[in-house]
């Protein structure tokens, strides 16, 4: 088929807003999967995906489409992952694009992904189509997302098309649009080959396989081929597009999106972004927009059960191999023992991969608290990276801590602006501007630690916002602050699954929280026990959690004693599951409830 | 062959049941028992004829032995004697409830060799009776008290508890006073537990109950100051006595001897053999008329156990255990020593009153 009759375009929204459900629609019309053996959802294919309704991977599919103009096209479509945490991996599937179909949902209206995303889809330059979904819900108010569309982004509401992904309503002007308004394929014409890398999975049988978007040139097996970023040189074993099952075709040409399956061995040499170039007669450029990505948020992985150590490294090298950019080191805690440093794109991230080795690998594990990396520069001129607060060197050698702070803007109604401003505040955020975009709401731009919004900040703008509010972030650099590390001491000994790097400000009264959340959990032994929060060597903060007076049974006849004795086993069993520091056994699920307690942060 | 020393009778049949007891009872059933003491005197031919029986110490336990008629007691008791060597037999304990003792019941049991009686009271205050549902009035208990006096019996203890449901300190108190007024050989005093299967302990599930452990401490203590002060021994947790006052039987328990246990739900144990005999007095009575054997659950007690046990129940008493069988655990042993839980007199190890406070957290290490 011709390039003219060639469209590749996106789907682009804020989470939740119907992208793959408006993705199942379009697969059904174009008859590329019949209604019958449709799944919903059918772009999700991991059962996590599937499961809590978001799109972790991005799903390219190739869908044949004969127009009202009687002229037969493919589109090649890409439905992307609407979280913050995969914002590089979107611009790398917008990049393999002409087009953006923008979905609003018309109860909610234009939100701060939404804002984000159509930014990053002018900067590739995509004719942006916006799309009005979810008009079958009373609550949809489509005009308001007209004015919208103007207001904030300044495309044109009359251009919106208005349908329900879930009734069918308005696909075919949506398929329609894309053949009229979407460019076909610009192909640069030197001929020279050169391929957008946007995605990669992992395949038991078939090994990695590459997810490319032709820029132009041809690739089909037997071609000599390398990866630009790491100069590696491979050979084509098989091309094809998705139906969204992978098919086989002869080649891919210019302007086509599909996959590609050389002898790659892992994900992990396969990066995202990367131009996939002819060895004989390479590209002397690679594609623009390349970038190495890198964890933002770490947190330690420990098996609950110390003998699981080689199953739970076993699982995650499994993981990896499907998504490198989840990474993982060798750690051990003294409290824990031994388990996994492990590096995430963002909290969501995070959460996924704890809970596929908890469910596809049947792992029992226990996660530390999320950190960030800061920079640390020393008295000595040197800079260090730490992303465990156990490794912060001493004090008395630091000159300063630098923490990784990120640029936010946050979408709310105008009622909430106070509360959200007194958020952001707490967080030890500052706010830039805010700017009203329509009579109902405005946004708010600021700078915040990153540290401060890991865990609970969108739950909280969600909750003071009854569900309005939404906000989107990107890094915006280091900056040093007042920061200090917080031990808990548990009589005397330090527990560094606890150790975490707060703000000065914050210390004391964090301290104090996890020192009151710790001798809730802790139970009463035969010792008492101290629980303290340090900065520094300082107490901040103390909890006494009194020795037990009475653990003695009061009737033991004959009878009971086979009872009495398998009593004391189990218990003492129990305690041997426990980690002890010292004197003072600590139950694991101590260590979870702490760690999961908002105070841990 | 070494003759086995002690015989539990297990007689599990109650006039009302109790709302915090699990041990195995049924509501008295008067039109079958004969059947059920049939068995009871089947059972212990069958096991006389497998091994030497020659008891120091004979325990009708239950349930309540005393809610048999006094023939039913005659017919039992006549019947274990004619079946026996009694010759070297120096306790013989029968269990009673107040609201079951007569005169003529006490003289009977006195005249067929039972010298000890260990009866039910568990508080003297009407409000707590009523709370524990019990079936007899505090007065009952005291003019039955009298009774087994008046009938011989030199030996009786009174069971007792604490920690019991709206249980203030001053009801407690009294309920002790009045007991040491009454002048008992023997007192048992238990720490109410709520076992699984009772009323209790659905409705402590629930929360309508609590426990306190402080509380249960306190009580706790304030028991072992005050039975000491008076002349009774904390000999074991929650038994004191007047001195050579102690229950053997019990004693022989704690000390891993070996027993022989008749009835069902009745454990024994021979060397490395302990069982069961299945909790439910249908099957019971059936399986031994049908020569089948009437236990349930066995199990082996290995050395290692065996030790473990005689240490964990040892600790109970205040013979304590003897500082040699400790050996694998000494730096265990020499912590407690240090923190107090433990003392020693060179050869025995024994529980201090903070000891005692812990013994379970305590045991734990040597299991
Ligand atoms: N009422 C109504 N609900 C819809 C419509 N389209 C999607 N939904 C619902 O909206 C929710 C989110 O839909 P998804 O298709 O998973 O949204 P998404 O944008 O792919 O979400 P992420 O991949 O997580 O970003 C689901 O519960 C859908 O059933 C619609 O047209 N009408
Ligand atoms: C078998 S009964 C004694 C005789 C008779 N059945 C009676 O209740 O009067 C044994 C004793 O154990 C004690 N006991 C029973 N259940 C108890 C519990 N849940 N907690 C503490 N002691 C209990 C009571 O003191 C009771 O008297
Ligand atoms: S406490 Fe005694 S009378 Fe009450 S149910 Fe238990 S055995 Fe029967
Ligand atoms: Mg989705």
């Amino acid at each position: 088929m011709s390039i003219q009759q060639t469209r590749n375009f996106c789907i682009i929204a804020h989470i939740d807003h119907g992208k793959t459900t408006l993705s199942d629609r379009l697969l059904e019309v174009t008859n590329t999967i019949s209604m019958r053996e449709s799944t919903d959802q059918q772009l999700d294919s991991m059962d996590l995906e599937r499961e809590r309704g978001i799109t972790i991977k991005s799903h390219p599919v190739a869908m044949e489409y004969t127009a009202k103009n009687g002229q037969h096209y493919t589109l090649n479509l890409m439905d992307t992952p609407g979280h913050v945490d995969f914002a590089y991996e979107v611009s790398r599937s917008l990049a393999a694009c002409e087009g953006a179909l923008l979905i609003i949902d018309a109860a909610q209206g234009v939100e701060a992904q939404t804002v984000a995303n159509v930014h990053l889809a002018h900067k590739q330059g995509l004719t942006v189509i916006p799309v009005i979904n979810k008009i079958d819900l009373p609550t949809a108010d489509i005009e308001s997302c007209k004015r919208q569309l103007e207001d904030i982004l300044a495309i044109p509401g009359d251009e919106a098309i208005c349908t329900s992904a879930k009734a069918g309503i308005g696909i075919v002007e949506i398929l329609e649009s894309i053949v009229e308004r979407v460019p076909s394929p610009k192909v640069m014409a030197d001929n020279r080959v050169r391929g957008l890398v946007f995605d990669s999975v992992f395949d038991t049988y078939r090994g990695v396989i590459g997810y490319i978007r032709m820029a132009s040139g041809t690739i089909q097996p037997g071609l000599g081929v390398k990866l630009m970023s790491s100069n590696k040189n491979y050979e084509i074993k098989d091309v094809g597009v998705f139906t969204p099952k992978m098919e086989t075709r002869p080649q891919l040409n210019a302007g086509d999106v599909g996959y590609f399956i050389a002898n790659i061995k892992t994900t992990a040499e396969i990066k995202i972004g990367d131009t996939l170039t002819e060895q004989r007669h390479p590209s002397d450029e690679p594609l623009p927009g390349f970038q190495e990505i890198h964890p933002m948020v770490f947190s330690g992985i420990y098996p609950i059960n110390t003998a699981d150590f080689e199953h739970l490294k076993a699982a995650m090298a499994k993981l990896q191999i499907n998504d490198a950019s989840f990474v993982y080191q060798a750690e051990s805690s003294i409290a824990l023992g031994f388990g996994f440093r492990c590096g995430f794109l963002g909290l969501l991230h995070m959460e996924i991969i704890q809970e596929r080795l908890r469910r596809e690998y049947n792992m029992d594990i226990i996660s530390t608290y999320p950190s960030v990396i800061y920079e640390v520069l020393k008295t000595n001129g040197e800079l260090l990276t730490v992303d465990n607060p156990a490794f912060l060197p001493d004090f008395s050698v630091i000159e300063e801590i630098r923490e990784p702070i990120v640029k936010a803007t946050i979408m709310v109604p105008n009622e909430n602006i106070g509360d959200i401003m007194g958020l952001v505040l707490e967080k030890r955020g500052v706010v830039d501007h805010t700017e009203s975009l329509d009579t109902r709401r405005v946004m708010i731009s600021c700078e915040l630690p990153l540290n401060e919004i890991l865990v609970d900040f969108n739950d909280k703008i969600k909750s003071m916002t009854r569900g309005y509010g939404s906000m989107d972030y990107e890094p915006a650099g280091y900056r040093a602050d007042k920061l200090v590390k917080l031990d808990m001491l548990v009589n005397g000994e330090p527990v560094d699954a606890f150790s975490s790097i707060v703000h000065r400000d914050k210390a004391e009264g964090r301290g104090r929280q996890l020192a009151s959340k710790l001798k809730e959990v802790i139970p009463t032994q035969l010792y008492v026990v101290a629980i303290q929060a340090a900065i520094g060597g300082k107490i901040v903060a103390r909890e006494t959690v009194s020795a037990s007076r009475k653990d003695v049974t009061a009737k033991c006849y004959g009878g009971d004693i086979s009872r009495k004795r398998k009593l004391l086993e189990k218990q003492k069993e129990g305690k041997k599951r426990m980690k002890s520091i010292g004197k003072v056994n600590i139950p694991q699920e101590a260590f979870i409830a702490v760690l999961k307690s908002s105070a841990g942060g | 062959m070494m003759p086995l020393r002690h015989l539990y009778v297990h007689i599990p049949f109650c006039l009302k049941v109790c709302p915090y007891c699990s041990f195995y009872k049924e509501r008295l059933e008067p039109t079958r028992m004969r059947r059920f003491l049939d068995a009871l005197l089947l059972e212990l031919e069958r096991e006389s004829g497998k091994r030497l029986l020659q008891p120091r110490t004979i325990f009708f336990g239950g349930g309540t032995p005393s809610a048999l008629s006094a023939s039913q007691l005659e017919y039992l008791l006549t019947g274990i004697r004619e079946r026996l060597d009694l010759s070297a037999l120096s306790e013989w304990t029968l269990e009673m409830n107040p609201a079951t003792v007569s005169m003529s019941k006490a003289r009977l049991l006195r005249a067929l060799g039972v010298n000890r009686i260990s009866m039910g009271v568990q508080s003297w205050d009407p409000a707590l009776l009523s709370v524990l549902g019990r079936v007899h009035t505090a007065a009952q208990a005291e003019r039955s008290y009298e009774i087994l006096r008046e009938a011989g019996f030199d030996n009786i203890n009174l069971d007792l508890m604490f920690a019991v449901p709206t249980q203030t300190l001053a009801q407690w108190e009294a309920t002790l006073e009045k007991t040491i007024a009454l002048g008992p050989e023997h007192i048992s005093a238990y720490c109410l537990t709520y076992e699984e299967d009772t009323a209790f302990f659905e409705r402590f599930s629930s929360g309508l109950y609590a426990q306190n452990k402080d509380w249960d401490a306190d009580l706790f203590e304030a028991t072992l100051d005050r039975l000491e002060a008076v002349g009774y021994d904390g000999y074991e947790i929650s038994n004191h006595a007047r001195p050579g006052r102690e229950c053997f039987h019990n004693l022989a328990y704690w000390e891993g001897a070996d027993y022989l246990g008749l009835g069902p739900s009745a454990f024994s144990t021979c060397g490395a053999e302990r069982w069961q005999n299945v909790a439910d007095v249908q099957a019971y009575t059936s399986r031994i008329f049908a020569g089948e054997s009437a236990i349930g659950f066995r199990e082996e007690v290995d050395a290692s156990t065996h030790l473990a046990e005689r240490i964990a129940f040892g600790l109970r008493t205040n013979r304590g255990v003897a500082l040699d069988l400790l050996g694998p655990w000494q730096s265990v042993v020499d912590e407690y020593l240090s923190e107090g839980f433990f003392t020693h007199d060179g050869a025995r190890i024994r529980l201090t009153r903070k000891g005692k406070l812990v013994a379970d957290t305590l045991a734990e290490a040597f299991v």
